[in-house]
């Protein structure tokens, strides 16, 4: 009853008109069915979560809608990574628990998986691009069928013709397509982003942007980014969440419509008003 | 970078042979000229000459063979054991414990020192040797595919345990690839140690073996073919590094630091 309250409060569909304005992409057109309503919700309530007695989540409240894009800000320490990993399940709460809902309780073998770029892009060495990409489907179909969905994936990211080359080779910004492609081959329901493009340079970043909002669109994940880089956030995500000392202190929506173009005067005041928040919280301290 | 024309590639490969020239022309004409005395050192034209009596009666391919084949297996035992024991180790914190400390105190002991107790224990037969490379062999192998394991990047395993890798996944497309650099590592050393362990077990006690067809020309002062003897060993020292490194270009190909010039 707590979730079914908690739905009740959260968008019915976050993305009513932009999706129909979203050219469809290869992958959409292959399989129409999957493009909307594949993401999981997520659920917390209450979460805690301590190191050595030392708090980091503390009684933590959180819905994020399926198939939304919520960006997880604050200042470094303040728990939003973790905050990630426990709803990843990379790490076990203290307190409290998070639920993820899938779309619709079929068999638990179809159901989404839930994914997760990291800062680095973690490739194998030792394996080719497309190999790489396939780690993804772990686990699923023949090797052909997971060579063929990886090749797929890596066009969607613009990476097709570096499908046979080791991962030493390519650029930074490169690396963390193929990282992106890695992530989405699983066609995922949650996609979690922990500072994926902290290392790139500034036009490879807005590139890299543009690109995960455009697969976004299509695919109809739940997409969680976390960002150290306000700036980012606003133009991303349709709902900003500013973490301090363990708990949400701000939960914005961004009402802009996509595409949104950089420089928008909407989002500088927004991206000045959590400025100023995170701002006037470091000199409280 | 420019491209290097055909006489430009010619010199760039000439260079580093120039020095190992000029000293055997110089060493040629030292023992010819009766500056150096032939009882000491045999001109490099006798080395060649014994090398070809050796091989026509048929006796450098015989001791050859049977040096080779003590050092394989040597090796294979050695490492047959050395190398699942550091896999064990490296994956099994309750193997690591109960085993490590043990070896670590073994190690210490200098294999060759042994060699007293293995004739006695074996006599001069091929047990001996055998025993003897596959210990010396053992600890590099062992001591390099544990540290291999130990130094996987743990951010990859976590990724590959993220996306749903299975523990044998995990282990075929994660670990042992990062681990392979520092396994051939301890592959090129332990090579290194059964030649040097085989000579002087052979040289100590045998019956056969290049080894053994050294001692028996110092018994006969033909100092031709002890020097034959020496450069032998040096060749199928060189050779094994050589099959090592190809291997190494094979399976590191990844690896810019290995790759192919």
């Amino acid at each position: 009853m707590l979730l079914d309250a908690l739905r009740r409060e959260a968008p019915a569909d976050p993305l009513p008109e932009t999706r129909a304005t979203v050219p469809p992409t290869p992958a959409s057109a292959r399989q129409p069915a999957e493009a909307a309503g594949r993401g999981i919700a997520v659920t917390a309530r209450d979460l805690r979560k301590s190191f050595d007695g030392h708090a980091v989540i503390e009684g933590l409240d959180l819905f994020l809608p399926a198939g939304g894009f919520t960006a997880v800000v604050g200042r470094s320490g303040c728990g939003k990574s973790t905050l990630l990993r426990l709803i990843l399940g990379l790490e076990t709460p203290t307190g409290g628990r998070i639920v993820l809902e899938g779309p619709e309780t079929g068999p638990r073998r179809s159901e989404p998986p839930k994914r997760i770029m990291f800062q680095e892009p973690r490739l194998l060495p030792w394996a080719r691009v497309v190999d790489n990409v396939a780690v993804g489907l772990s686990g699923h179909g023949s090797r052909a069928e997971r060579r063929e969905r990886a090749l797929a994936a890596l066009a969607e990211v613009g990476l097709a013709d570096k499908a046979g080359q080791w991962p030493l080779t390519l650029s930074g910004g490169q690396r963390q397509r193929v990282a992106l492609a890695r992530a989405l081959v699983s066609r995922p329901g949650l996609l979690a982003l922990d500072e994926p493009l902290g290392a790139l340079d500034a036009l490879t970043r807005i590139g890299m942007q543009d690109l995960i909002e455009r697969i976004w669109l299509a695919q109809g994940f739940t997409a969680l980014l976390v960002t150290h880089d306000v700036a980012e956030a606003v133009a991303m995500a349709d709902r900003i969440l500013v973490v301090e000392a363990g708990r949400i202190a701000l939960d914005l929506r961004v009402d802009v419509p996509r595409p949104r173009r950089r420089g928008d005067p909407d989002l500088a005041r927004l991206e000045g008003r959590i400025l100023d928040h995170l701002l006037g919280a470091q000199t409280d301290i | 970078m420019m491209r290097p024309t055909p006489l430009g590639r010619l010199r760039d490969t000439a260079v580093p042979w120039l020095l190992p020239v000029a000293i055997l022309l110089g060493w040629q004409a030292a023992v010819s000229t009766g500056l150096v005395s032939n009882r000491f050192m045999p001109a490099p034209l006798d080395v060649v000459r014994a090398g070809w009596e050796a091989a026509r009666t048929g006796e450098l391919w015989t001791n050859l063979w049977v040096s080779t084949l003590r050092a394989l297996s040597g090796f294979a035992v050695g490492g047959g054991i050395g190398h699942p024991l550091g896999l064990a180790n490296g994956l099994s914190r309750l193997s690591e414990r109960l085993t490590d400390t043990s070896v670590q105190m073994v190690r210490n002991v200098p294999h060759l020192s042994l060699i007293p107790l293995v004739i006695l224990w074996f006599g001069i037969g091929e047990e001996a040797k055998l025993f003897l490379v596959a210990l010396g062999v053992f600890f590099p192998i062992y001591a390099n595919t544990l540290h291999g394991i130990r130094s996987v990047d743990p951010a990859l395993v976590e990724m590959g345990r993220v996306y749903g890798m299975s523990r044998t996944e995990l282990f075929t497309k994660v670990v042992l690839p990062g681990a392979l650099p520092s396994i051939f590592v301890g592959l090129r050393y332990a090579l290194g140690i059964m030649w040097l362990t085989l000579i002087v077990a052979e040289t100590i006690s045998a019956s056969s073996g290049l080894g053994y067809m050294a001692m028996q020309a110092r018994e006969f002062m033909l100092v031709d073919v002890v020097v034959l003897a020496i450069l032998i060993y040096a060749a199928l020292g060189k050779l094994a590094d050589a099959l090592t490194r190809q291997l190494e270009r094979a399976c590191l190909a990844w690896n810019p630091a290995y790759r192919s010039a």
